[in-house]
């Protein structure tokens, strides 16, 4: 069947992209655009490997028609990170060792993204229920929790300062 | 991917003219949370998809003493609602942020049992689906809405526009109960809503409905008048909890037995009413 032109914003630059009638974002993310660090693990929505930030709000790429977000502005981990060093949630993530294999990393540094957005200052329970459906096989989870923990307490003391 | 067209209309009247042209070979979807995942598997084979995240029914607001919540509002907006915190902490309970972010209040009313908590909520809360067709708008009590699993009162021509849920004073709670602590289908949820006497103290009547125990979210009759004119003494909520247990109609899946589910409707219905049965405090989070 005919296939449709969308354009949205990933991460700061207007896209345009050629598809069959509603392909997920996701597969456009990885097989045309290039962003793999939006992983394919469920798509049953189950396990969060996907997660994109759209308008800055976590959703699940493999669950998102492209045609759906037509116009909005996605965010993956290729957008989050600058073209030198790293984003401050990602050497949280390094330094509290938050990841093993490093599959679900991804999705958790855009949760976390999202978490500090709303909410700078985050409990342990606000965590835990930011995370609670992004599934990590290797970590325990305490690592994650403690990094979203130690990136929210360094911009705080970024902003005392 | 099978699908040859997917609509994303960008309102009302242009989704019934599809669907009016498309009738039931159109799937409708909203936030894909239930399809989506179907049709990855190549479970689901449509040919015709309709779309309704652009259709402008994600709209809620409170008229009177009633809340119209449009049918592809997300549960990340019913998150955010203080005019009845029962529906908060059903919606609270549902999958992940991400999901919550997606999921509809409209869509789960078609989410297949162990799923439709928020629903299960709403028919407790006595909500009405408002169900807009080529002749106008029409509403159908939710105890009416559901006719077997997977079915309902819709016809191949009409839409969930939204659902409206009466502000009635009184006590409800919604409790799920769950494999895991989050992100996790029921073994069973129970909502209940009590009318309270002038009394304040004596149940005037009573809703309790269940889901993950019947082909769809169900009200449990006997357990209902049994609760009427006690003042939910301990053997009021054993009478309720017993009836439901007996006239529930639990299934077995991954997630339980049909022989567990049952034992857990007592065991939940008697939990929901003695929280109930507690005086109102308004730190509870328990006000309808």
């Amino acid at each position: 069947m005919a296939s449709v032109i969308v354009s949205f914003e990933l991460s700061g630059r207007e896209v345009e992209v050629m598809v069959k009638p509603m392909t997920t974002l996701q597969a456009v993310l990885r097989t045309q655009l290039g962003h793999t660090a939006v992983k394919d693990g469920c798509r049953q929505g189950g396990c969060g490997s996907c997660t994109v930030l759209v308008d800055g709000e976590p959703m699940l790429s493999c669950l998102l028609p492209v045609q759906d977000i037509a116009g909005r502005r996605v965010t993956t981990v290729e957008g989050l990170t600058p073209a030198e060093g790293l984003h401050p949630i990602q050497k949280a993530f390094l330094e509290a060792n938050g990841f093993q294999c490093g599959y679900c990393t991804p999705g958790m540094v855009l949760l976390a993204k999202a978490l500090l957005d709303h909410n700078p200052e985050p409990g342990r329970d606000e965590i835990v229920d930011a995370l609670a459906g992004n599934a990590c096989r290797c970590t325990g989870y305490d690592p994650i929790i403690e990094a979203i923990s130690k990136a929210a307490a360094t911009a705080a003391a970024g902003a005392a300062r | 991917m099978t699908v040859s067209h997917y609509y994303l209309p960008a309102s009302v009247p242009e989704a019934l003219g599809l669907l009016g042209a498309h009738g039931p070979e159109l799937l409708v979807i909203a936030g894909g949370t239930v399809a989506m995942p179907l049709i990855n598997e190549g479970i689901s084979l449509p040919v015709r998809v309709m779309g309704l995240r652009r259709a402008g029914l994600d709209g809620i607001e409170r008229t009177g003493d009633e809340l119209r919540i449009g049918a592809t509002a997300t549960l990340t907006g019913l998150l955010a609602l203080d005019a009845i915190p029962m529906l908060r902490e059903a919606a609270a309970r549902v999958a992940g942020w991400s999901v919550r972010n997606m999921a509809t209040v409209g869509g789960n009313l078609f989410t297949p049992p162990p799923g439709g908590d928020v629903a299960t909520a709403l028919l407790a809360l006595g909500a009405r689906a408002v169900v807009t067709g080529p002749a106008g708008d029409r509403e159908v009590p939710l105890a009416g809405f559901w006719t077997g699993f997977m079915t309902n009162d819709l016809a191949s021509d009409e839409l969930l526009t939204g659902i409206v849920v009466p502000l009635e004073p009184g006590r409800a709670t919604c409790v799920k109960f769950g494999r895991k602590q989050a992100n996790t289908p029921a073994v069973v949820t129970v909502a209940v809503h009590l009318a309270m006497d002038e009394d304040g103290e004596t149940v005037r009547t009573a809703r309790i409905a269940l889901g993950a125990a019947g082909p769809h979210p169900v009200r449990m009759a006997r357990a209902e008048a049994a609760l009427a004119g006690t003042r939910l003494e301990p053997a009021a909520i054993a009478e309720s909890a017993a009836a439901a247990a007996a006239d529930c109609e639990p299934f077995t899946d991954a997630v339980a037995s049909e022989w567990y589910r049952r034992r857990m409707v007592a065991v939940f219905v008697g939990r929901a009413l003695t929280v109930l049965a507690q005086p109102a405090s308004p730190a509870s989070g328990r006000g309808a």
